[in-house]
């Protein structure tokens, strides 16, 4: 079975983007093993002189390295990603590289209508970064709007588009996943290229 | 004119500081550049809230006060960094200091791209409805190779980046002018939504009875059951009782009125019958919207003031008005806030400042002169609006020039050989 990390993409206690991916844990329980990822401990980024990362860092980023691939879940706020979820990314791109090559699939709720896609665009932007070189998973976005609404009591969805749009895209990432393993032939050149990134050099 | 400037880093040394500290020194000829600190701004987080907190409101104050802000960012992932964003996310939860401010971005990055994406993204977060800066458009001054940029007094080398740099600079000042000009044309704009009516309610407005009665106050402390006579009242500094709190703002040497942020006239300290007055009231004029205190063809002037002082744009406005000489009546409207900051309407006092300029001109054996030079004298308060006449308004001309903040061009020195009993003091 396939182990996904899935990365709750702010600090704040109330997230229907928490929720979601409750439910995609809880909704996909037979399909793979989801476990979710909190960012909301990591002190705000610093770039430390000794590159020395939080051990609350180190845990996250094995965690990644070890799982399959990552659903990150991201708000928006002032039309792109949180600070937040910035601050997780500048930490796990700095000196240590758990998203080399990891399949990524983004997802996103809002209360209002839009869903967060400009968060998305500015997410797979940063993923895109060099110390970052995930791999999303393209021509895919999924939009959670009026998120407040969308869920029951229970924390399900109640929208059967949602679900159905949800499952296809899931079982496109799982398909996603496999063919990125596929797609290793420039893994250790990029893998080789970022350790020799010295920004200080 | 003052900036402020923000860089978008948390680290000890960083070279966009660099860059706004040079801006800071290099340009200072031409313009304040104060550079901001964010070291202690802690990460957004939207369940706790830390917007009244020590770090967001100095930034919220030193923004608000100045003309326009720049902002230096560092590029790390394709995009501005976390603690830049932090930032912006705290200036634009509860509090908006960045709404309609001029911003010029720039950056500094150790490769060749200068930080040109992080920018670009700045430039978008900039422009959401939450922070809703006016983004100094085109310019982009992105410093490359920032390693190698500067000397070691910490001054850009290359000759060409400072010239660039500068004439971006110079069309940033512009940019701010422009915009703050674009700006107080529309906030003036909405001073026709100014209700005088009063038809507004503000949590002290003592609701059920007639504005219009002339026996408003009378019904209205029924309604409050209003404490007078000797009963004790807690002020800030102080306890008085009610009749010891009209016996002093009776003996205050002007006429007092106090009007709320509804627009409604609550207050004057009754001093004598209306004909003796500056400014002429009657008790039964109390409780009276302020549409009802002024002629028809002054309510535009009356609410272009009142909207002036309710949007902050002044706290204070002066009013000369003209006489035989024998006066010198000045109104002023001071705008009041209760301890959040929030309008709570209008003190407005009105005194003859004659007595008072004769005696420090005979204390100091001075005498007054006219002025060759002065353009304006005494026909009002305004350069600019050229519609607003003071005898229009018992009050008010539209002219945020006239601010109070203003000193007089020059000091009068007192001339301490004419003061009896003053030695000088040297």
């Amino acid at each position: 079975m396939q182990k996904f990390i899935a990365m709750v993409g702010t600090n704040s206690t109330n997230s229907t983007n928490r929720k979601l991916l409750t439910y995609i844990q809880r909704h996909f329980a037979d399909k793979a093993e989801i476990e979710l990822m909190e960012i909301k401990d990591l002190p705000l980024f610093n770039k430390p002189e000794d590159r020395k990362v939080p051990a609350v860092v180190t845990e996250m980023a094995n965690k990644i390295d070890a799982a399959d691939g990552v659903i990150i879940s991201t708000p928006e706020y002032d039309h792109s990603a949180p600070a937040a979820l910035m601050n997780a990314l500048e930490w796990l791109s700095f000196h240590i590289t758990p998203f080399i090559d990891k399949p990524v699939m983004i997802v996103g709720a809002s209360y209002g209508a839009l869903g967060t896609s400009r968060a998305q665009e500015h997410l797979r932007q940063i993923l895109d970064a060099p110390e970052l070189r995930a791999r999303i998973m393209p021509s895919s976005e999924y939009f959670l709007a009026h998120s407040l609404q969308a869920f029951d009591d229970d924390g399900n969805l109640v929208d059967e588009q949602n679900i159905k749009k949800l499952d296809g895209l899931f079982a496109d990432f799982q398909i996603f996943v496999k063919i990125s393993d596929q797609l290793k032939n420039a893994h250790g050149a990029n893998y080789e290229e970022v350790r020799n990134l010295d920004w200080n050099k | 004119m003052k900036l402020v400037g923000i860089a978008g880093t948390i680290e000890d040394h960083s070279y966009n500081r660099t860059l706004l500290k040079f801006m800071a020194n290099h340009f200072s000829d031409q313009v304040d550049i104060e550079v901001l600190d964010i070291q202690d701004v802690p990460l957004f987080n939207q369940s706790d809230d830390q917007t009244d907190g020590a770090p967001v409101q100095y930034l919220k104050r030193k923004i608000e006060g100045a003309d326009g802000v720049i902002l230096a960012t560092p590029e790390h992932n394709h995009t501005t960094t976390a603690a830049m964003k932090s930032v912006l996310e705290w200036l634009s939860f509860k509090i908006h200091p960045l709404a309609g401010k001029p911003v010029m971005i720039v950056g500094a990055s150790y490769f060749d791209q200068g930080s040109s994406r992080a920018q670009l993204n700045l430039r978008q977060i900039l422009e959401s409805p939450g922070v809703d800066a006016n983004v100094f458009p085109g310019n982009e001054f992105l410093l490359g190779n920032v390693r190698d940029a500067f000397d070691d007094q910490n001054n850009l080398k290359d000759d060409k980046t400072i010239s660039f740099l500068s004439s971006t600079l110079k069309k940033f000042l512009t940019f701010v002018t422009t915009i703050n000009d674009m700006n107080a044309k529309v906030a003036a704009a909405d001073w026709e939504s100014e209700d005088l009516g009063a038809h507004g309610h503000v949590d002290t407005t003592i609701d059920g009875l007639d504005m219009h009665a002339a026996d408003w106050v009378d019904q209205a402390t029924k309604k409050t059951n209003a404490v007078s006579g000797d009963t004790y009242v807690r002020l800030d500094c102080g306890v008085l009782t009610v009749d010891q709190l009209n016996y002093f703002l009776n003996s205050m040497p002007m006429e007092l009125t106090y009007v709320d942020a509804n627009n409604q006239f609550l207050y004057y300290n009754h001093q004598t019958d209306p004909e003796n007055m500056s400014a002429k009231r009657a008790p039964a004029q109390v409780g009276n919207p302020i549409e009802d205190c002024h002629p028809k063809r002054a309510i535009p002037h009356v609410k272009q003031a009142v909207h002036i002082l309710r949007s902050g744009q002044t706290d204070l406005f002066k009013l000369p008005v003209p006489s035989d000489g024998s006066k010198a009546d000045m109104h002023y409207y001071q705008a009041m806030h209760d301890k959040d900051g929030n309008y709570a309407g209008i003190n407005e006092f009105v005194l003859d400042i004659l007595p008072i300029v004769k005696y420090y001109l005979g204390l100091t054996g001075q005498k007054l002169v006219k002025d060759p030079n002065a353009t304006d004298a005494l026909t009002g308060a305004s350069k600019k609006s050229d519609d607003a006449k003071p005898d229009d308004v018992s009050g008010a001309s539209a002219n945020t020039d006239e601010a109070p903040a203003e000193k007089p061009a020059e000091e009068p020195k007192p001339d301490v050989d004419s003061v009896s009993g003053a030695s000088a003091n040297n």
